[in-house]
């Protein structure tokens, strides 16, 4: 055992590997790190941008601060709610378009280029789009509901609307590309489980239930950690779109961090919700892997 | 219910469900060629999306570039956007290779710290990075902007995955050739390895094209700014312009991004299947 443990290194080959390493380590430890640790610095004192110099050690000040601050609780609602709509909605209808175009038929290219379609637009040009279309006056959304004769809607300009509405185009745009990793998943499927279960007599449900379902668990998984995460870092869709409003509805973590953190330049309180909202992610990425394995 | 009825069905199904996902994007495009009068007049009618040639004309597009540098920020993503590119996919192979296939002190540790900073939230901590960008000087020039995106944890990792199936031997062969480590990489392992470089560019390139947030934060400077922050701009400035100009600019930024599609369509394929499936 001893002579495998001890592993004999060539000095060029070790010189290589750390010259290979540096530039991508050296990078990220300024900033990746060096960010990390600076939040966790500055989220014990009452630093303020502008006044750099009247920086305090104030304990965890910040920490209580966060407990009573009205608007922060509101954001983390707001984005809660997003994530608990978004993550089913959104692999939902992955996961359905996936399953259609898995079937072979005549037409199969168009219908795989028409759902993937909005993945390749941007966030903002979807924000944009969608403002315009969803303008509660003038908006074609509108417009096709009155010639329904339907009632219009106020869509991003409700309080009770707003949020399911990001919900509604984030799934939109967002499905398409996870409809190609639920394609890539139920392709490899071996065939063969599915003749097997014919000749046994399932049904296309126990198939379904019995084959697809198995056979997906690695690529859902994977797609329900990544989806929870990303939804929880919403932000590009409120800021183009609503500006976080009505009423701070729409506001998302993110948002907050960026408006009060950047733009009113509350560095040490705003440092404090970084580190803890960096925790609250890790820590659920973390369990998210623990009980989805367990599954 | 007989098979062709059952199919009917299914075909009228999945094509209004198409539909839902086209008909925006139709009307994106369609509307960039009107007049707003034209616009609003058709809007509750089919003529919304399908077009009809006499009411089609160019000018949003004449008097969106008259208005906006439109093509000058579409210029700076494409700079920004090729150096991430470039140099993001040397140093993360580079990393990606050291750890897949040479012997060092700390290697497991440094593969521990790559695996633990994967989990990192990026841009949950986007507020103390601008706070370093901001101390080392860097707030408004292009390297504050794009040095700190050049290393991608999770490619670093990609390519270690991918160099560990790299065979040996063609390591072996390259060192009787009196190739070094830096030849064998760039002779040898580089051109033999080209697809997977062209699949984790393209998600990079595609990336750093439609990044909003971060270049919101770095740059004022608007002869800087790249077309995302720039669509905002004119966005924001729609009390000035008409609907057909916005369409317009948004179309023109999403034309280069559909030859990308079209053009990598089975790298960008592969890489969302990379990415599942590890």
């Amino acid at each position: 055992m001893k002579k495998t443990s001890k592993v004999k290194y060539r000095t060029d080959e070790v010189m290589t590997a750390y010259l290979f390493l540096l530039p991508a380590l050296l990078l990220a430890l300024i900033f990746i790190v060096v960010p990390i640790i600076l939040a966790f610095i500055y989220g014990f004192t009452d630093y303020y941008l502008l006044k750099p110099d009247e920086r305090t050690f104030i304990g965890l000040d910040n920490f209580i601060r966060m407990l009573s601050d009205d608007l922060l609780i509101q954001t983390f609602k707001n984005t809660v709610y997003f994530v608990v709509l978004v993550v089913p909605i959104q692999l939902g209808m992955a996961l359905g378009l996936a399953l259609i175009i898995n079937k072979k038929f005549r037409g199969n290219t168009y219908y795989r280029v028409a759902y993937f379609a909005p993945a390749v637009l941007s966030l903002v040009v979807i924000s944009i789009l969608w403002s315009v279309l969803l303008n509660p006056s003038s908006g074609l959304i509108n417009q096709l509901l009155s010639s329904l004769g339907l009632p219009k809607q106020p869509f991003l300009t409700s309080t009770s609307q707003a949020m399911p509405t990001l919900v509604l185009i984030s799934a939109w745009s967002g499905c398409g590309y996870q409809m190609l990793i639920f394609l890539a998943g139920l392709k490899n499927i071996q065939p063969n489980l599915y003749e097997a279960a014919e000749i046994d007599g399932a049904n296309t449900w126990q198939k379904f239930k019995h084959i697809t379902i198995p056979g997906l668990r690695a690529v859902s998984m994977f797609l329900i950690i990544t989806t929870t995460i990303q939804a929880f870092k919403l932000i590009v869709q409120p800021m183009v779109m609503t500006g976080g409003g009505p009423d701070y509805k729409t506001m998302t973590l993110l948002q907050y961090i960026y408006e009060y953190g950047f733009r009113h330049r509350n560095t040490g309180y705003v440092s404090a919700i970084t580190l803890v909202f960096t925790i609250f992610l890790v820590v659920v990425s973390i369990v998210f892997k623990k009980v989805l394995k367990e599954e | 219910m007989n098979t062709k009825l059952k199919r009917l069905l299914f075909y009228l199904l999945i094509t209004l469900l198409s539909l839902l996902f086209i008909l925006p994007l139709c009307w994106m495009i369609l509307s960039s060629f009107k007049i707003d009068e034209t616009i609003y007049k058709d809007l509750g009618t089919v003529y919304a999306f399908i077009p009809r040639f006499k009411d089609l004309t160019i000018r949003s597009y004449q008097e969106l570039l008259n208005l906006y540098h439109i093509f000058k920020n579409m210029f700076n993503s494409l700079i920004y956007a090729s150096i991430t590119v470039v140099i993001g996919l040397i140093i993360n192979s580079l990393a990606g290779y050291a750890l897949a296939k040479f012997k060092f002190p700390f290697k497991n540790l440094i593969l521990i710290f790559i695996i633990a900073l994967m989990i990192v939230p990026i841009e949950a901590t986007i507020l103390p990075l601008y706070l370093v960008v901001n101390q080392l000087k860097l707030i408004n020039t292009i390297y504050g902007l794009l040095l700190p995106f050049l290393t991608n944890v999770m490619n670093i990792f990609l390519f270690r995955q991918y160099f560990l199936a790299f065979p040996n031997e063609l390591a072996e062969a390259a060192k009787i050739d009196g190739l070094g480590h830096f030849g064998l990489f760039f002779k040898i392992v580089f051109p033999v390895s080209r697809p997977i470089y062209v699949t984790i560019g393209i998600i990079t390139f595609l990336a750093s094209w439609n990044d909003f947030l971060w270049p919101v934060m770095a740059l004022s400077n608007s002869d800087l700014m790249p077309i995302q922050v720039a669509l905002n701009a004119i966005f924001s400035d729609r009390y000035n312009i008409f609907t057909s100009h916005i369409m317009a600019a948004l179309t023109l930024v999403t034309i280069p991004i559909i030859i990308i599609y079209i053009l990598f369509q089975k790298h960008i394929i592969e890489g969302a299947a990379r990415s599942g499936i590890k």
